[in-house]
């Protein structure tokens, strides 16, 4: 397994300089996705708390870094922390709101659902960040200092060490103590409590990591598009397409949002190309292979994974 | 694990001075119903206090209360001396007041080891030390050798050690027990009458709630009995057992004890 990984590891960084331009957007897509899955797994994921407005995250990195650049000439290698802060001030807002008065299950993933909408409403209808229009990211040139790149390679690269790093970032909380308080909270919130796990304090830690998180993701979209506007930014899709990576892969695994995106992300790019002119029909053809996946996997291609392994291991 | 070194108590010092919980004019209303009424309660270090009381009669209320899972309505619950009251249970566990539930509440996808480990988080900083604490507690629970099962694939017996087991790790100087004995068979019973004793003998004081007669007049120095939400009898379980207004209540004249 590990020699497998250091193989895999080896390739994802030698082979695509070589690779054609299309394969390298695929790649960075499935690697986006993965990322955004990753960052929504931790607290969607690991602790149970299944948010359906990340994207609010994902828009207020996008903007915050954009705004900075555009407006103050802040590399978004700064303004990506930046943006970052602003999400994590914004989701443990919400998420005191959320959690302090008792919302659980669906009820959270409406108030995070409304949240983010109520964000996308406001950039819609402000003059200042751009309104409806959106806002044009300058991408002449080559300027890594100002993570702009005159082509697809460093962005690639960027995005490979930014899912390695929330990949291992999950992997070591799985392990710390924190991992394990996240995992009482999903399975039974008042035994948590009743042994001594403040569930408010853990669940604000995982939506603080969580939205710190999928921040970054929305600097790197501003900066790889150039472009951002209210609806790619704050729009329910970013949300959904991200957790769904999680769930389809395996939510509060390490690895399940990896597998998912590898899984998902050319799914819906073929069934995009395939159905061109057809509106809809990939979106439909998409839409019949969840309900099959959430059906027969419901703990994910992780979980399915486990299964087969534990039979095999149980077999004479 | 020698915890009586680990964490001295000195439960003769302790029982000297003021008791380790006492719970004065505790009410609780539900609406038209009045579940727990002008409780009040003591229960000195080192003691083993039985609450029984027929079903309904808010036993299990009052443990709600006084482990912070509910607001009472009027009422005080003292631990070591400090009012309990508006704390949150995760804070309770925190100050060595520990609970178990009634109807089991066990992480089902965590193993047991993993189970008694979050509740060991309380008391140990690190996942090692967690780990080797919820070791020590499963084996003394006497499910040791089914530490790596999840928690769903347990038996009912065993889920009630698990349980038993969580709130042990949390290193408790009190520790409610409500109905541990319930669903058990003869044999099992007796298995724990055995370890509710290990626990006290370790320095942990008890208050158990139980319908399991034979049980709770064996192992408790005192009984506390409540009816419609009201004390109706303390003292020692013969003197209990022999009060005309528990026969009346407890039993309903339906007979000798079960």
């Amino acid at each position: 397994m590990k020699v497998l990984g250091l193989v895999a590891l080896a390739a994802a960084v030698a082979v695509p300089p070589y690779l054609p331009k299309y394969f390298l957007e695929v790649l960075i897509a499935i690697l986006f996705w993965a990322y955004l899955g990753a960052a929504w797994n931790i607290l969607g994921g690991y602790a149970g708390q299944f948010s359906f407005g990340h994207a609010a995250f994902f828009g207020l990195g996008a903007y915050t870094s954009t705004l900075l650049f555009l407006r103050a000439g802040v590399s978004p290698w700064l303004g990506m922390l930046a943006g970052a802060g602003v999400a994590a001030l914004f989701g443990l807002g919400v998420g005191f709101l959320s959690f302090r008065y008792g919302l659980r299950g669906p009820y959270f993933s409406l108030v995070t659902l409304a949240f983010a909408e109520m964000l996308r409403v406001i950039a819609v209808n402000w003059k200042a960040v751009g309104s409806s229009l959106g806002l044009v990211v300058p991408s002449k040139g080559s300027a890594p200092a100002l993570f702009v790149f005159a082509d697809k390679l460093p962005y690639y690269y960027v995005i490979l060490a930014m899912t390695l790093g929330a990949l291992a970032l999950t992997w070591s909380i799985e392990r710390a103590r924190l991992g394990y308080a996240l995992v009482a909270v999903r399975e039974n919130e008042d035994a948590a409590e009743a042994a001594g796990l403040d569930t408010l304090g853990v669940k604000l830690r995982g939506m603080v990591i969580s939205s710190a998180l999928t921040a970054f993701g929305g600097t790197f979209y501003a900066q790889y598009y150039a472009y951002i506007d209210p609806s790619l930014t704050f729009g329910v899709s970013v949300s959904i397409e991200g957790l769904l990576r999680a769930i389809v892969g395996g939510a509060g695994t390490v690895w399940g949002p990896l597998l998912g995106s590898f899984v998902l992300t050319p799914i819906s790019e073929l069934a995009r190309a395939a159905l061109r002119g057809r509106a809809g029909a990939d979106v439909m053809l998409y839409g019949l292979l969840l309900i099959l996946v959430i059906s027969f996997l419901p703990q994910g291609l992780m979980g399915w994974i486990a299964r087969v392994r534990s039979r095999a291991a149980a077999a004479p | 694990m020698d915890r009586a070194r680990e964490e001295p108590r000195g439960r003769r010092a302790v029982s000297i001075a003021a008791p380790l919980l006492e719970v004065t004019g505790l009410s609780k209303r539900f609406g038209g119903l009045l579940a727990v009424s002008g409780l009040d309660l003591s229960v000195r270090a080192g003691e083993i206090v039985g609450l029984i009381g027929p079903n309904g009669a808010g036993k299990t209320t009052a443990f709600h209360l006084m482990g912070g899972f509910l607001p009472p309505t009027s009422g005080d619950v003292r631990f070591k001396g400090e009012s309990m009251i508006g704390l949150k249970p995760h804070a309770i566990c925190r100050r060595g007041l520990a609970r178990t539930f009634q109807i089991v509440q066990p992480f089902a996808g965590l193993t047991a080891l993993e189970n008694a480990m979050i509740g060991a988080f309380n008391r140990a900083p690190d996942v090692g030390r967690a780990r080797e604490r919820a070791g020590e507690v499963l084996d003394f629970v006497g499910l040791g050798a089914k530490r790596a099962t999840p928690a769903r694939s347990l038996t009912l017996p065993d889920r009630k050690r698990l349980e038993v087991a969580r709130g042990l790790a949390t290193g408790p100087d009190l520790l409610l027990l409500d109905e541990v004995m319930s669903g058990l068979n003869p044999t099992e019973i007796e298995e724990t009458i055995g370890l509710i004793r290990r626990i006290a003998e370790r320095g942990v004081t008890l208050l158990i709630i139980e319908h399991v007669m034979r049980a709770i007049m064996a192992l408790s120095d005192r009984l506390v009995v409540l009816h419609h939400g009201e004390k109706i009898a303390d003292g020692a379980p013969t003197a209990v057992a022999a009060d005309p207004r528990v026969i009346e209540a407890y039993l309903g004249g339906a007979g000798a004890p079960a």
